[in-house]
């Protein structure tokens, strides 16, 4: 019997694909508002979100609170990558400092950001560090295992096999751990980057004058649930374009690999 | 007995379908107690002593107390249908109104208070020109945002630029002000109150410097009662009532402040004396009063309007609803 072959789809066709999906959302979505079936207050169309896009953007406010939470966000973020990328390494491989660290991450990794409010404001006070170390304790503790996972993830016998055939210990490090580790590293930072816009939302709870979860918070004070909802599309778009960027940086880190 | 797919989707529906038929009648049970949405302001002492000293169990009504920390918190349950009665400060409910929500109808105002919330300083500031550059706590959205707002621009100060407006609850501002987070603090009672006890700390100004006290007597952020649609149409005998027991207990907040203050202070944490100087510093309205508020000559609701008016001057909404469509005072 003749196997019937259907033929591939090319890349751009399915690029126009997700296009009209988007499109036939957002069309849905509007029809579902305009026909009254829902109260604008729980459920504004997209055109009233875009008319207040180009209300905020006309006044200058918009740009101010998109920057002002990308900031925030890979100020965190970029901290807690900084220690937990080495400091994972090192719990990775090392299993009495895992068992001396084990209890301390076992006792920060439920919390969630929110729950570092007060403390930080008693800590820092109101100023922007306090809103860097909500995104730095939201973001730490769950980099910090993937980081261990990563590397307890390689092969003990490249390892071994490293040190049979003379490694010193650094070498073993870049030769084997390092390039091994290092695909499910960037993996993980990708997620823990998203994981770092919830907490922005945290961080801007208290003291803030400008910031997407601010501009969220703000609108909800004043049931202006377009702002609500701009103000959650336009975290998703930042997200997109950080993460284009770390696909890009990804791309370069790992060379080698294609 | 193993299950098949087909046995296990035939008996999860049998479970469900009672279930979902159900939940309305959960909703139509006759009698039910009715929830009211308040907090530790004094907005929402009346309905607090009412439920307290038994005031609406004695007429037959059933009301629970829910607390909320924020107006908008309380609004969004009134919006959802979660409480049926409410107290708020009127920013809360003029947004929703411009808005255009339709879930909720003014039936009364409480009380008229011009000295429970305003804005404090140390004691070397004497106005408010002094305060530029520098950082005041304030909590964004609330009737003490726009009276500083207010009392900038009668200063002839740019809020964006003059000085710098941080948005902190209210719970956290007597910490930052006692931390020298902030240089001053604009609050409500209680934190107003333990803001205002601390040493080298004055009160540059209450609601009574609000451009629209000195002209309709309204403070920036006028408490009103609510109560949503659903139950004007279901039980409005109920709305009554609640009103009967609210003016109850604004006679009692009148007539014997102490008893009343005795019963306030486990919601309020204030010390006795406090909350009685709290309770004598407010004028609480009787039924005869709100009538003249209310419907004719309508001060409090041209005050209200005016209002609106001016929290569109202040970019706080986007346009000033006509409050008297909001307006059902024939429960009076």
């Amino acid at each position: 019997m003749a196997e019937v072959v259907k033929p591939r789809k090319s890349a751009g066709s399915l690029a126009w694909l997700s296009v009209l999906s988007l499109l036939g959302f957002l069309a849905a979505w509007e029809l579902i508002c305009r026909s009254g079936a829902v109260d604008p207050i729980f459920l504004p169309p997209p055109s009233q979100v875009w008319a207040r896009a180009s209300t905020m953007f006309g006044q200058g406010t918009l740009l101010g609170h998109v920057l002002a939470s990308t900031r925030r966000v890979m100020v965190g973020f970029l901290a807690a990558a900084a220690v937990a990328i080495p400091l994972g390494i090192w719990l990775g491989t090392s299993r009495i400092a895992r068992a001396i660290f084990d209890p301390v991450i076992s006792f920060l990794r439920p919390l969630p950001s929110m729950s570092w409010i007060p403390l930080s404001l008693l800590w820092f006070g109101i100023n922007e560090t306090q809103k860097y170390s909500i995104v730095f304790m939201g973001s730490f503790v769950p980099a910090l295992l993937y980081v261990m996972e990563a590397t307890r993830s390689i092969d003990p016998l490249l390892i071994r096999a490293a040190r049979n055939l003379g490694a010193q210990r650094w070498q073993v490090m870049r030769e084997v751990l390092l390039p091994g580790c290092l695909p499910q590293i960037i993996s993980g930072m990708k997620i823990i980057l998203g994981l770092s816009w919830t907490c922005v939302i945290s961080a801007e709870l208290v003291a803030a004058k400008e910031g997407l979860g601010f501009m969220i918070m703000n609108g909800k004070e004043f049931f202006q649930t377009d702002t609500v909802v701009l103000g959650m599309v336009l975290i998703s778009f930042t997200v997109l374009a950080t993460d284009l960027v770390v696909r890009a940086l990804e791309r370069w880190l790992l060379a080698w690999q294609r | 007995m193993p299950m098949n797919r087909r046995a296990l989707l035939r008996s999860t529906a049998a479970a469900i379908v009672p279930a979902i038929g159900g939940f309305p009648l959960i909703g139509r049970a006759a009698n039910r107690p009715y929830t009211y949405g308040g907090s530790a302001w004094l907005g929402h002492y009346s309905a607090y002593i009412a439920i307290k000293t038994g005031i609406f169990s004695k007429k037959g009504l059933e009301i629970k107390w829910q607390s909320f920390p924020t107006s908008s918190d309380r609004m969004g349950a009134v919006m959802a249908g979660s409480i049926d009665l409410a107290g708020t400060g009127v920013v809360s409910s003029l947004a929703l109104m411009a808005a255009g929500a339709s879930q909720f109808k003014v039936i009364a105002t409480p009380n008229n208070f011009g000295r429970a919330e305003g804005l404090l300083v140390r004691s070397n500031v004497s106005n408010i020109a002094q305060l530029k550059g520098k950082k005041i706590g304030v909590t964004f959205a609330s009737s003490t945002h726009v009276l500083v707002l207010d009392l900038l621009k009668q200063a002839g100060m740019n809020p964006d630029s003059d000085v710098s407006l941080i948005n902190l609850p209210a719970p956290n501002l007597l910490s930052a002000y006692q931390g020298n987070q902030i240089d001053a603090a604009a609050a409500w009672t209680p934190s107003f109150d333990r803001i205002k006890a601390l040493p080298n700390t004055r009160v540059l100004a209450d609601d009574t410097s609000f451009s629209l006290y000195k002209e309709y007597s309204i403070t920036p952020g006028p408490d009103v009662l609510l109560a949503t649609t659903k139950l004007a149409k279901e039980d409005p005998a109920a709305i009554k009532t609640f009103l009967q027991g609210i003016f109850e207990a604004n006679a009692m907040l009148t007539n014997a402040p102490e008893e009343a203050a005795k019963v306030l202070i486990e919601i309020t944490g204030l010390t006795l004396e406090e909350q009685v100087n709290t309770i004598k510093q407010t004028g609480w309205y009787s039924a005869e009063q709100q009538r003249s508020l209310l419907v004719a000559p309508g001060s409090f609701v041209t005050g209200m309007q005016k209002l609106a008016e001016m929290l569109v001057s202040l970019k706080q909404i986007d346009k000033a609803p006509v409050v008297r469509n909001w307006l059902d005072a024939g429960y009076l």
